[in-house]
């Protein structure tokens, strides 16, 4: 399996001094291509951070962070704006759409920040929308759907432009039971379609649909297994 | 990338979906945009109202002037004759030889600044001779030492207006002449400017050139370099185009370049010059309003900068750089900035219509002066935008996600 991901002894210090916060201490971690990852942790544990560190949101204090290779642990805000359109699909527990946009245009966002030409961008959006079972929400507002339509939007968002990389924050944490069990089949049937799936959570419920569990706990990590409990069925 | 439109569209977008604010945020800008176009169309309308009105008095006046730096020559009683004689549709020309003394009346001695010139002075300052009569051009020719005075320095002069025929005695050059008095006439603004000139009065007297050459030992074949013509207003035109050759035949100056023919000189110049600066003035006061609005945008600009923050988390994830931010903030403001600016000039297109038309000004407007405000406008939401879209696209995408 080839090395997408590759996190070499990275720390990550908050206040710097005497009441220095260590949120991530001396981690390191390898997910390769096509891997489908759950990071658990408690709150408080550095999965934020993880996850901030992984989808170059944030830099590390000190340690490498290889994405595809490339070092990307220490780039400047607007490389990192370029590195996160490219590579990374976010999925976050509250969303994240933008109220005052539709469906569609929420799909199109990442698309014109990558430079899509207008005629390609609606036919990319329209293709993750209607693969996530939206056809006949796309000029719905986010205002005029459920929950679990939102995070459908945004999961069309986050794979619209065939990122390698799909980073979920709590996906299902603002969800009911019925739209988590459909979010995680979505997000399942993302994996069986070759994408690499990393999700960040605190629920072991969520954490054992995936294939391997990485379990975090005062910025270390404390467990990294292959889930024995893991259904590959949809 | 092509995606600058892409830009424009969603500050479009966020301008629509606060409609209310966005009206509030233009107020500012509708208001000072239609001040200040209002005052500078008034402004015009009073200039043409004027001008027109200056014009309707029916004279008019050309300077001619020859250019010291391109000829030594100077005109000649002789050669001044032959111009006036060669130039059809005038009222005639007028050379001006000043000289500053003393005049000494029956009250008392005062400084006098007397300018000779040629009959057809007259035409110049628009105003009527009230007493007698002006100097002739007979009285030039025989350079009598004849006087014209205005009111009001027949007041100071001799306690009365009507002063025809009275003698007064002038000093100037070390020589002592006596001027009769043949004619008061009205005041115009220049004697009144003269006569507050602080405690020294100073009278103002028109006579013949060529007697006030004479009289104090000027030799005016020599010192002679400008002259005007007098005419009515509709001729301008056509005396406008001959002036250059009749002079430069005269004097032998053909091809050289040295004799300068302006119109507008004098009277109705500086008026224009005096309403121009009115209307400056007044228009500054006004642009002050739009100041204050530029600074209402940058306000609600970062009002909304703090409310979108999200919005602006959620874009930097996604990949929005820097510079996106900051072009979807600025786009944003400008737009606001210049559909303000549009309704504004619908606004004080009207507005001065109205005020024209109930003041009897003339209403005109100056396409190229509506096309400055709008980029005027467009270029306050740029400038006061700067502030509020740096602090959008400087922030952290971490922070900004984690705002509700």
């Amino acid at each position: 399996m080839k090395k997408l991901v590759e996190i070499k002894d990275v720390s990550k210090i908050y206040n710097p001094g005497e009441n220095e916060v260590r949120a991530l201490n001396h981690v390191s971690l390898t997910i390769g291509e096509g891997e489908f990852v759950a990071i658990i942790g408690q709150s408080g544990s550095g999965k934020s951070t993880l996850m901030n560190m992984l989808g170059c949101l944030d830099t590390p204090t000190s340690g490498k962070y290889f994405l595809h290779g490339q070092d990307v642990s220490h780039m400047s805000d607007d490389e990192q704006s370029d590195i996160r359109n490219r590579e990374i699909g976010f999925i976050f527990q509250g969303f994240n759409l933008i109220p005052s946009l539709t469906a569609l245009e929420n799909v199109e966002l990442p698309l014109i920040y990558r430079g899509v030409s207008k005629k390609e961008r609606l036919r990319l959006a329209n293709a993750a929308l209607n693969s996530v079972g939206l056809e006949k929400r796309k000029t719905h507002k986010p205002s005029e759907m459920s929950g679990g339509q939102q995070q459908r939007v945004a999961i069309a968002r986050a794979i619209a432009q065939a990122p390698p990389i799909l980073l979920a924050d709590e996906p299902t944490g603002n969800l009911d039971t019925h739209s988590t069990k459909e979010i995680i089949r979505i997000i399942k049937r993302l994996y069986h379609e070759g994408r690499t799936v990393i999700i960040i959570t605190h629920d072991p419920g969520i954490a054992k649909q995936a294939k391997r569990i990485i379990t975090i706990s005062d910025g270390m990590i404390q467990s990294d297994i292959k889930n024995p409990e893991y259904k590959d069925e949809i | 990338m092509g995606t600058f439109g892409e830009y424009i569209k969603s500050a479009l977008s966020s301008i629509r979906n606060n409609k209310g604010r966005s009206f509030l945020t233009m107020l500012g800008i509708i208001i000072g945009i239609s001040a200040v176009l209002t005052v500078l169309i008034i402004g015009d309308g009073m200039k043409a109202t004027v001008n027109s009105e200056i014009d309707s008095l029916g004279a008019a006046t050309i300077s001619v002037s020859l250019d010291d730096t391109k000829t030594d020559k100077t005109i000649t009683r002789e050669q001044l004759r032959l111009i006036e004689e060669n130039m059809s549709n005038i009222y005639g020309i007028s050379p001006s030889v000043s000289v500053y003394g003393d005049i000494k009346g029956r009250r008392d001695i005062y400084s006098v600044s007397l300018d000779g010139g040629m009959a057809a002075s007259e035409n110049g300052g628009g105003v009527k001779v009230l007493h007698g009569r002006y100097y002739s051009e007979s009285e030039v020719e025989d350079a009598k030492n004849v006087l014209v005075v205005s009111q009001t320095f027949a007041r100071e002069l001799f306690g009365y207006e009507e002063v025809v025929g009275k003698s007064v005695e002038i000093t100037a050059n070390n020589q002592i002449r006596e001027f009769t008095i043949v004619g008061v006439r009205e005041d115009n603004p220049i004697d009144v400017a003269f006569a507050s000139f602080g405690d020294d009065i100073i009278i103002m007297a028109e006579g013949p050139y060529t007697s006030v050459a004479e009289a104090f030992n000027i030799n005016i074949d020599e010192m002679i370099t400008s002259f005007s013509i007098y005419l009515d207003s509709e001729n301008k035109g056509e005396v406008l185009s001959q002036t250059r050759a009749v002079v430069e035949n005269i004097m032998g100056l053909r091809g050289e370049n040295a004799v300068k023919v302006s119109s507008g000189t004098g009277f109705d110049a500086t008026t224009n010059q005096i309403l121009d600066i009115i209307t400056t003035v007044v228009a500054l006061i006004a642009a002050i309003s739009l100041l204050v609005g530029g600074i209402g945008v940058m306000n609600i600009m970062t009002v909304s900068v703090t409310e979108r923050t999200r919005e602006i988390g959620i874009r930097k994830s996604l990949g929005a750089r820097t510079s996106s931010i900051l072009t979807q903030f600025l786009a944003e403001a400008a737009i606001l900035t210049f559909v303000g600016g549009v309704i504004g000039i619908i606004f004080g297109l009207t507005v001065s219509f109205i005020i024209c038309k109930v003041i009897d000004f003339t209403f005109t407007v100056n396409p190229v002066l509506v096309a400055a405000v709008v980029a005027i406008s467009t270029a306050i939401g740029l400038f006061f935008g700067i502030y509020p879209a740096k602090r959008a696209a400087d922030l952290d995408p971490i922070e900004a996600l984690r705002t509700e």
